[in-house]
């Protein structure tokens, strides 16, 4: 048999024996391969309609970037603990958040750097952080969708009627432990108070479904298996584009009442940011006027925080609406703490 | 087995698998450890515990007749029923959840015990099928004499009895470690809360790193006593137990009029597991409830091709570079399991990655790899490959220990008397006869690669593979486009299957 034979020191054979290695060292050399970019963005908005964006960027501006994107089911965990495991090497120039909770505790922990972006200037402040490490654009409102087919949206007035009896099983709400939901949970804490609080949402957990996601209180609307639900504007107008029977109502508008909440992207330079300079033309690009009347035109129909930048299609502008007052610090410092006692509210 | 070989390949499996934990777990300070023995934490793993057998349980239930009727009888289309019945074991479990909660009102601990059974029935169909096959024809010829069908049932199940339960750990550690199933039950209604989404929820909101981890442990306990049973019952009269030389082929029993019922049972099984969720992805794709049209299929499938072809690209691309890594590490540290003294203590270690949360996982790889030296090597392709294979590699490595294990030892013995080499008999007298076990480890890996989303979230280059986009595309009720791309993935991820089965000259075997 050949390989019985004594071993030749000819180079051919010897190949077999380094085969193993080679298969093995193949891909790590492969990997060696990643092309340089000239700016590195963490996005956790929709890729779908971020990346349109950030194409546009590269080519008016000529800088490569690398984005990264989150995933739904990761309501932005991935983007924000690496952004925590890589602080010691930052490899991320700017962080586009579709929220401002995770924002607002980045910046606390140092990760930001300051940057007042002349883009930004005719934002009003009360959506920019006052140290100038993020700042806030074209928000998601939290409103009501209501199936028109199965209730009417008049009779809908406010975040009250989550636990009035007149609708005991026929609105829900997203568990309030991640995302949106639990960004406006805190906010509540801090608007309200703890008791006020408390008791509101135990009346409304006993009085309304509970469910996993904004996205399934949409679709629960949409198809009219509920009447109604307590989400925000994106998923609304998503239903509606679809060519859903749904309307949205802004909760809690009446004089002196509470407003509706408006959950803004943000946007920050990473302290330590690999490319400052293109990180900051980037940030400029994204808080433009453009980008902002953009966001207002897709499906997500987000809405712009500043004057004369035209809404939604099927949205009022932001000077139309009552909006609630909130300390976003104080919400993005909270927000870990509220979600130990959420927990317990919402979890067996 | 050539010493250095085995240095090399251990350290390479150290490096890719047990580095990243490795870091993860250094950062456990004591006052960590305090949290873990309060009530929730009990209450938690108990309902896990009961949620995991309960799922093995339905899994023995649904898997034992299937694989053997499969396997040893002679049920009318048993070759084609016998690889459909592993397909709901390739679908992510949560594409069987967001199927199965919409057909059927049914929410909570029943719906999640419901589909973690079906998606884990394969794995101990697989694992009787191959035991049954190993049962001497000579026992079963002289039960059929003795007392008829009945009298080889009352035999052969003892004889399979240990690779069932064996399964059946694989399969309850599968269940104890996803959260995507009972979360995703649990869209309406009471949350059925089980510990692997806590330690999912203690990432999301804890920026405590060593409290993070310190949450994993109690998982990966019971993780790991639920394998270390497994890899003690496979040795015995198991899938991969050895067999003599003398060993006989069985025949196939004959089921006379149970063959239908019989028919009836498995083709039932297949349907349900696999066909519904993937005619419920056909049907969403074309346009689901807003009316479906061949049209509108058609315009989806296009969409995602054109949108995601280069995430299909690096999905296809990395899980196979991974899987062939993969293979030649299992090779080399399988047999040595198998033949190198003290080899056995590797075993245990091999299972370490397999046991740990993946997200505890995907950090320890962005600690270990982000550097200003490894930085070029830290965005690209490479580290998603290093990810899958240092996840995936025990499948490979007990596989192959397995099937080294039947070797006949005489064959290397007769090679080192005449002087070959280590290395040189491994590639020349092992590798060839252990063909089938290559290509199943080979497959096992290239599936779970495929599949891959919660540890590779954290990797950079991840971003751009299409696990990562459906989920990306979730948001919304994008459900044609993400039903469409779902449909692709799943081809892909048969595509290896489908091609032996076309072109192979032998039945493709994923145990040895």
């Amino acid at each position: 048999m050949k390989f019985l034979q004594p071993p030749s020191p000819s180079r051919r054979r010897r190949w077999p024996r380094l085969a193993p290695f080679l298969a093995i060292l193949a891909p790590l050399l492969f990997g060696a391969c990643a092309p340089e970019a000239d700016v590195v963005l963490y996005c956790s908005l929709d890729q779908v309609y971020s990346e349109e964006f950030v194409r546009r960027f590269e080519r008016e501006s000529g800088l490569k970037v690398r984005a990264e994107y989150d995933v739904e089911a990761q309501k932005t965990v991935g983007l924000v603990q690496r952004l925590l495991e890589e602080r010691g090497r930052p490899r991320c120039d700017v962080f586009w958040n579709n929220e401002v909770a995770h924002t607002v505790r980045l910046a606390d922990e140092g990760l930001f750097a300051e940057y007042a972006s002349p883009s930004a200037a005719d934002i009003p402040a009360r959506w920019r952080d006052p140290k100038n490490r993020w700042t806030g654009f074209a928000a998601r409102a939290r409103v009501f969708i209501v199936n028109t087919e199965k209730a009417e949206p008049a009779q809908l007035r406010g975040l009250a009627d989550l636990a009035d009896p007149r609708w005991k099983d026929q609105a829900c709400m997203a568990r309030p432990l991640t995302g949106t939901t639990l960004t406006h949970a805190t906010a509540l804490y801090e608007a309200w108070g703890e008791e006020q609080t408390r008791e509101f949402l135990r009346s409304v957990r006993a009085n309304a479904g509970i469910v996993q996601s904004n996205g399934q209180v949409m679709r629960l609307v949409r198809e009219g298996r509920l009447a109604w639900g307590w989400t925000d504007t994106d998923d609304f107008n998503v239903a509606r584009v679809q060519g859903y029977p749904v309307a949205a109502v802004f909760p809690d508008q009446g004089e002196g009442e509470l407003g509706t909440l408006l959950i803004p992207n943000t946007v920050a330079v990473l302290a330590q940011a690999p490319h400052p300079e293109a990180a900051r033309k980037l940030v400029d690009y994204i808080l433009s006027r453009e980008v902002e009347a953009e966001l207002a035109r897709s499906d997500s129909a987000q809405i712009p925080l500043r004057s004369g930048v035209p809404p939604p299609p099927s949205l009022p502008p932001v000077e139309a609406l009552r909006v609630m007052e909130v300390d976003w610090q104080a919400v993005g410092r909270a927000v870990a703490r509220r979600h130990e006692e959420l927990k317990e509210m919402f979890l067996d | 087995m050539s010493r250095p070989l085995v240095t090399v390949l251990a350290a390479l499996f150290a490096l890719a698998a047990l580095a990243p934990i490795a870091v993860m777990l250094a950062r456990i300070g004591s006052g960590d450890l305090a949290g873990l023995f309060d009530a929730r934490t009990f209450t938690l793993l108990g309902r896990t515990v009961v949620y995991g057998v309960a799922s093995a349980a339905l899994a023995l239930a649904l898997g034992v007749p299937f694989g053997f009727l499969v396997a040893r009888t002679d049920l009318p289309g048993a070759s084609f029923l016998r690889p459909l019945g592993l397909v709901p074991l390739l679908l992510p479990p949560m594409l069987l959840a967001m199927t199965w909660t919409v057909l059927i009102d049914l929410r909570g601990a029943p719906a999640a015990i419901l589909v973690s059974g079906a998606a884990t029935f394969p794995l101990v169909a697989l694992f009787v099928a191959r035991s049954a096959e190993r049962i001497d024809g000579r026992i079963e010829e002289a039960a059929l004499l003795a007392g008829g069908l009945r009298a080889v049932l009352r035999v052969d199940l003892p004889l399979v009895a240990p690779a069932a339960l064996c399964a059946a750990c694989i399969a309850f550690v599968f269940t104890v470690n996803d959260f995507s199933v009972p979360d995703y039950v649990s869209w309406v209604g009471p949350k059925f809360n089980v510990y692997a989404d806590e330690i999912f929820a203690t990432w999301r909101q804890h920026s405590e790193p060593g409290r993070a981890v310190a949450t994993a442990l109690p998982l990966i306990a019971l993780t790991l006593a639920s394998l270390l049973p497994a890899l003690a019952l496979r040795r015995r009269r198991g899938a991969l137990a050895v067999q003599g030389g003398d060993f006989r082929s069985p025949e196939p029993l004959r089921l006379g009029a149970l063959r239908w019922p019989a028919l009836g049972f498995a083709a039932l099984l297949v349907i349900l597991a696999a066909g519904v969720p993937l005619a419920r992805l056909v049907w969403e794709a074309g346009g689901g409830q807003r009316g479906w049209s061949a049209d509108g299929f058609r315009s989806a499938m296009g969409r995602a091709l054109e949108r995601s072809r280069g995430d299909l690209a690096n999905s296809l691309v990395y899980s196979a570079l991974a899987a062939s890594a993969c293979v030649v590490l299992g090779l080399g540290l399988g047999h040595a399991i198998e033949r190198a003294r003290r080899g056995r203590w590797l075993e245990p270690l091999a299972l370490l990655p397999i046991a740990v949360p993946a997200v505890l996982f995907g950090i320890g790889i962005v600690v270990c790899w982000n550097h200003d030296w490894s930085a070029r090597f830290y965005d690209g392709g490479g580290l998603v490959v290093l990810l899958y294979v240092g996840r995936y590699a025990a499948f490979p490595i007990l596989v192959m220990s397995g099937a080294v294990a039947m070797l006949d030892r005489s064959l290397e013995e007769s090679a080192q008397l005449a002087g070959v080499r280590p290395a040189r008999r491994l590639a020349r007298i092992v590798a060839p006869l252990l063909r089938p076990a290559l290509l199943g480890g080979w497959i096992l890996v290239f599936v779970f690669a495929m599949r891959e989303l919660d540890a590779a979230i954290l990797v950079p280059a991840a971003n751009h593979t299409a696990m990562f986009r459906i989920f990306n595309q979730v948001h919304f009720g994008r459900d044609d486009f993400v039903a469409a791309l779902a449909l692709l993935l799943v081809f892909l991820i048969l595509l290896p299957g489908i091609l032996w089965s076309l072109f192979g000259r032998r039945r493709l075997e994923l145990l040895p």
